[in-house]
């Protein structure tokens, strides 16, 4: 339908029908990214015209966006957790603001808007049109979960004059078809035995069989969902003929954890680097003190922006322990310029970074810190056998750990076979191949259906 | 005055090489490729700043301001202070 419009009409129909689905997600917050949208819109255009005060313009630009963020997000939190603000507002108006909903994909779009004023103000945009920015703000496939896209990438594209390209069709249904099936047939599935495990009315101790199952599965669960979703939203992207960032590089074959950072979620990574490592560091000149604490700091922060729990903010910091870990090593290294990292010590970091996510993963899925020391427990030293799960369930979660241990390989096979085919040969694969793969993902999923459950990464 | 262009982009060819530790050709992403981090980009900074004798007040800029040999060259031109 997109693609018999003229292309005059293209950018009105996107954003109508971007405002359609955000209000299918939630009707009451839709004026909430239009409201962001004038904001950055107006301090943009305030940033540009006033130099003398752009900087106070941003500031007050970022304030009100964190503001907006605090208010919807993390009321509840503040609420519970600090005193002077529990004794200061009235019952009824505490209980009235925690009954307010959370608004779909406010992390991601505040993120991006955040990002957005800075880069007017250091002159890498020009503010363009008022529905460029709302497009921009509102864009149906990122909206909900990201990939966190900067406006240099994405505002060029949203002219929507591009003519129609077959591969548009081809590259656009391979990313959606494959999240369809991450999410449906993996995620969802897992999701069934990880929320049994991890509930805190779940028994006791697991044995140690059923700790180690539960990381893996969470593990594996929150990569198939957000990778999943993250495909779905670049192939309905494509569909459009606009190419999003990609967001995942298989992050559990990580050498280090750096370069998980570098291989999870990477829009946020690339996002969190820019605008408050980066900049942070520069003012230091990368000092180790300022070094190490900014890593806990920014890490600690990473952790709340996926949750308002002390469990998110825990995770984050777990991984800014590990993260200061591998600088200090790095830096002991640097300082030994004769002494050459065997292979056996690269294969270690590779060991001990999967190890550590998944113990992460572990404080981060817990219902509470008590049930994740129970499962860390069971894993590490209290050493219990049997287990509580049928043995399909160990065996689906073990084909998986072979999945993702072969995913680079299959992947470079796949891309071997694209290439070999040509931009627009009609080869095997293309002719009978995808057909194939198409009907084979739709029965998949048509299959796993039944489990509805919600992308992880959306309460975020 | 900030050295030429020709100048700086020698300039930008060691630096980006030596923190990279290896040879780095002309229009060789080294940020978005995962070659360097972000910390490695201060080191590069460091190092510019020291060869050309310029300062390079990095707060306003971003990793990818120095993701190929062109760009260190276009960024050190346009923020680029002469120290003489």
């Amino acid at each position: 339908m997109f693609w018999l419009l003229p292309a005059g009409a293209r950018r009105m129909f996107v954003l109508v029908a971007s405002l359609a689905f955000y209000a299918t997600w939630g009707i009451v917050f839709v004026w909430l990214p239009l409201l962001v949208a004038t904001l950055v819109f107006f301090c943009g255009k305030r940033i540009q015209a006033d130099v003398v005060r752009a900087r106070s313009w941003a500031r007050l630009g970022i304030g009100c966006l964190l503001g907006l963020l605090a208010i919807f997000k993390y009321r509840s939190f503040f609420l519970a957790n600090l005193p002077f603000v529990t004794g200061v507002i009235p019952t009824h108006t505490a209980s009235l603001a925690a009954s307010i909903g959370f608004p779909m994909g406010i992390s991601f779009y505040t993120f991006a808007a955040i990002g957005y004023l800075v880069d007017v103000r250091q002159g890498r945009v020009k503010m363009p049109a008022f529905l460029d920015l709302c497009l921009f703000f509102l864009f149906w496939p990122n909206i909900l979960s990201g990939p966190i896209v900067r406006a240099r990438e994405l505002v060029p594209q949203l002219s929507l004059r591009r003519p129609f390209e077959p591969r548009f069709l081809f590259e656009g249904f391979d990313h959606v078809m494959w999240g369809l099936v991450q999410k449906t047939v993996i995620a969802n599935v897992l999701g069934i035995w990880v929320d049994r495990g991890f509930s805190a009315t779940a028994a006791g101790i697991p044995s140690t069989l059923d700790g180690w199952f539960l990381a893996i599965a969470f593990g594996l669960q929150i990569y198939f969902d957000f990778a999943g979703y993250t495909h779905m939203a670049i192939g309905t992207a494509r569909l459009l003929g606009i190419t999003l960032p990609e967001n995942f590089r298989q992050p559990y074959h990580a050498a280090t954890p750096p370069d998980f950072w570098a291989r999870w979620h990477m829009t946020l990574s690339r996002w969190i680097r820019d605008y408050l490592f980066f900049p942070i560091n520069a003012k230091w000149h990368g000092a180790p003190v300022p070094l190490y604490l900014s890593l806990l700091g920014v890490m600690a922060l990473v952790g709340l922006w996926h949750g308002a729990g002390w469990n998110y903010i825990l995770w984050g910091t777990l991984h800014g322990v590990y993260l200061v870990l591998y600088r200090i090593y790095e830096s002991w290294k640097n300082a030994r310029p004769d002494w050459s990292e065997s292979r056996m010590i690269a294969v270690l970091w590779r060991i001990g970074t999967l190890l550590a996510v998944l113990v992460a993963w572990v404080v981060f899925r817990s219902a509470d810190l008590n049930r994740a020391l129970e499962i860390l427990s069971a894993m590490f030293y209290r050493f219990g056998t049997g287990g509580r799960f049928a043995a399909a369930c160990y065996a689906y979660a073990g084909l998986l750990v072979l999945f993702c241990s072969a995913e680079p390989f299959l992947m470079r096979k796949l891309d071997e076979i694209e290439e070999h085919a040509g931009e627009e040969g009609l080869s095997a694969f293309r002719v009978l191949g995808r057909p194939i793969a198409y009907l084979v993902g739709i029965l998949l999923f048509l299959l796993f259906d039944t489990i509805n459950a919600q992308f992880i990464y959306s309460q975020f | 005055m900030l050295p030429d262009a020709e100048a700086i982009r020698k300039a930008a060819q060691e630096a980006a090489s030596r923190v990279a530790g290896k040879p780095i050709k002309e229009g060789q992403k080294i940020v978005s490729s995962g070659l360097i981090d972000s910390l490695s980009v201060l080191k590069l900074i460091s190092l510019l700043e020291k060869k050309l004798r310029v300062s390079i007040p990095p707060e306003t800029l971003q990793p990818e301001d120095f993701d190929d040999v062109d760009l260190i060259v276009e960024t050190v031109q346009r923020v680029g202070k002469s120290m003489e």
